[in-house]
């Protein structure tokens, strides 16, 4: 056998993963052939510098949150990152949404001239206004994503991913079909207790990267099944941050 | 196919399979995010959908179940969001931070901790799927059957990944100690 080949076994030598015979063999080898020899010496003392760096063991608050779930719909990212009264909250949401509607149409017009991220974003929190403010955020009402996805294969020829995460506190509340600037696209709306997020599916394919805010609503870029997508929202950037995460796992 | 909500016996189940394999999820989230927080909320993310798909488990080896869902929840995590970018400031407070630690102690100390720093830098630095096998195989130490469960691949892609990553670790190492000697 060559050194070649004794180069690529060296590894499973050092790693405890060889069998009998196999073993047999490169101990042999090595006996015979100082360039090995002193291969293995650099593994090992590699090895050694690796395993100096440190294992990370789990925070004492993780096993409490993940002994305290209780139910799926129990996510509780760390407290300390939000601490805005919940009036304070809602305010906000109402101060947002009377001022967004107010000015949406006078700012739409003033940023036209804008960069083209800025006026998209205005566009999405336009449309999601709007849908708060008719009678219902959806076309087509439905928990069942088996209801939704043909629903838009029919309309617009593609079907964007929609997950079920009811068990997890953000229930399909169904979709629609918007315009966004002159662009249809396919939004689907899940809830989470009385607000609504909107999962706005690429209108343009560019997205940007970071997320914005806008009129007490976060815009959150994020990359689902390989489609770019907008995450449109006044939930709180945690339970955002959670239910981002859900819809990435889930999809 | 709807799945049915999960029972307070699956949860308690659940626990049973992933808490004693706590310290692994972590550490493997913590390599794989480079943040304590991203870890910790990757973490608990997998656990809900662990519970959630707890029927998937068929018995046999929990932790490389676990460490599976919770390496896909962090990969799905770091796919919405833009790539960290490690700041060389950070990276800085860190080793004077561990060097600090060990002022009191001999020279050697000081210089080790230097090394695990530098070490720790490297590592972060090295392309997650490199990253991810040295960190299951040198501070996990799972063997590579367990290693190919936990990243869906062959034992064959193991080995050569190890290998690979280890030569980048010696080469990223060889030329720290170059720049700073």
């Amino acid at each position: 056998m060559s050194c070649e080949t004794f180069r690529v076994q060296l590894h499973a030598y050092l790693d405890g993963e060889l069998d009998r015979p196999a073993l047999d063999e490169v101990e042999a080898h090595l006996e015979t052939c100082p360039a090995c020899r002193r291969d293995l010496g650099e593994l090992e003392q590699l090895r050694d510098r690796v395993r100096s760096a440190p294992r990370h063991a789990a925070p004492a608050e993780l096993r409490k949150r993940i002994q305290g779930t209780e139910q799926l719909s129990d996510f509780a990212p760390n407290p300390k990152r939000w601490t805005a009264p919940r009036w304070a909250l809602a305010a906000s949401l109402l101060t947002g949404i009377a001022l967004g509607a107010i000015f949406m149409g006078w700012r739409y017009e003033r940023q036209a001239s804008g960069d083209s991220m800025a006026m998209i974003a205005r566009a999405l929190v336009s449309s999601h206004l709007r849908a708060l403010a008719a009678a219902s955020p959806v076309d087509v009402i439905s928990e069942d994503r088996h209801t939704v996805k043909p629903w838009f294969a029919g309309k617009i020829g593609e079907s964007p991913p929609v997950v079920d995460l009811k068990d997890a506190g953000f229930p399909l509340l169904g979709g629609r079909i918007d315009y966004v600037g002159e662009q249809r696209t396919a939004v689907i709306v899940y809830g989470h207790r009385k607000h609504v997020i909107d999962v706005f599916f690429a209108p343009t394919g560019e997205t940007g990267q970071q997320p914005r805010q806008l009129d007490g609503y976060t815009l959150m870029p994020c990359q689902l099944e390989g489609q770019r997508a907008w995450i449109v929202t006044d939930v709180d950037p945690d339970t955002l941050r959670q239910f981002t995460g859900l819809l990435a796992c889930a999809t | 196919m709807r799945n049915p909500s999960p029972s307070a016996l699956d949860l308690g189940m659940v626990r049973d399979l992933t808490l004693p394999h706590l310290d692994s999820a972590y550490n493997l989230a913590r390599w794989l995010m480079r943040d304590p927080q991203d870890a910790a909320d990757a973490v608990h993310t997998a656990f809900l959908r662990a519970a959630r798909y707890i029927h998937t488990y068929a018995g046999g080896n929990a932790r490389a179940w676990w460490l599976s869902i919770v390496r896909n929840c962090c990969l799905a995590l770091l796919s919405t969001r833009r790539p960290a970018v490690v700041s060389l400031d950070e990276l800085e407070v860190t080793q004077a931070e561990m060097a600090d630690g060990s002022t009191q102690g001999p020279e050697e100390q000081l210089h080790l901790a230097q090394s695990a720093a530098l070490v720790t830098g490297e590592l972060e630095r090295l392309p997650p799927e490199f990253r991810e096998v040295l960190v299951l195989r040198e501070l996990e130490e799972l063997s590579y059957r367990e290693i190919a469960a936990i990243l869906n691949i062959p034992i064959g892609t193991v080995m050569s990944r190890l290998a690979r990553g280890r030569k980048l670790m010696r080469k990223a190492l060889t030329q720290d100690g170059r720049s700073t000697t």
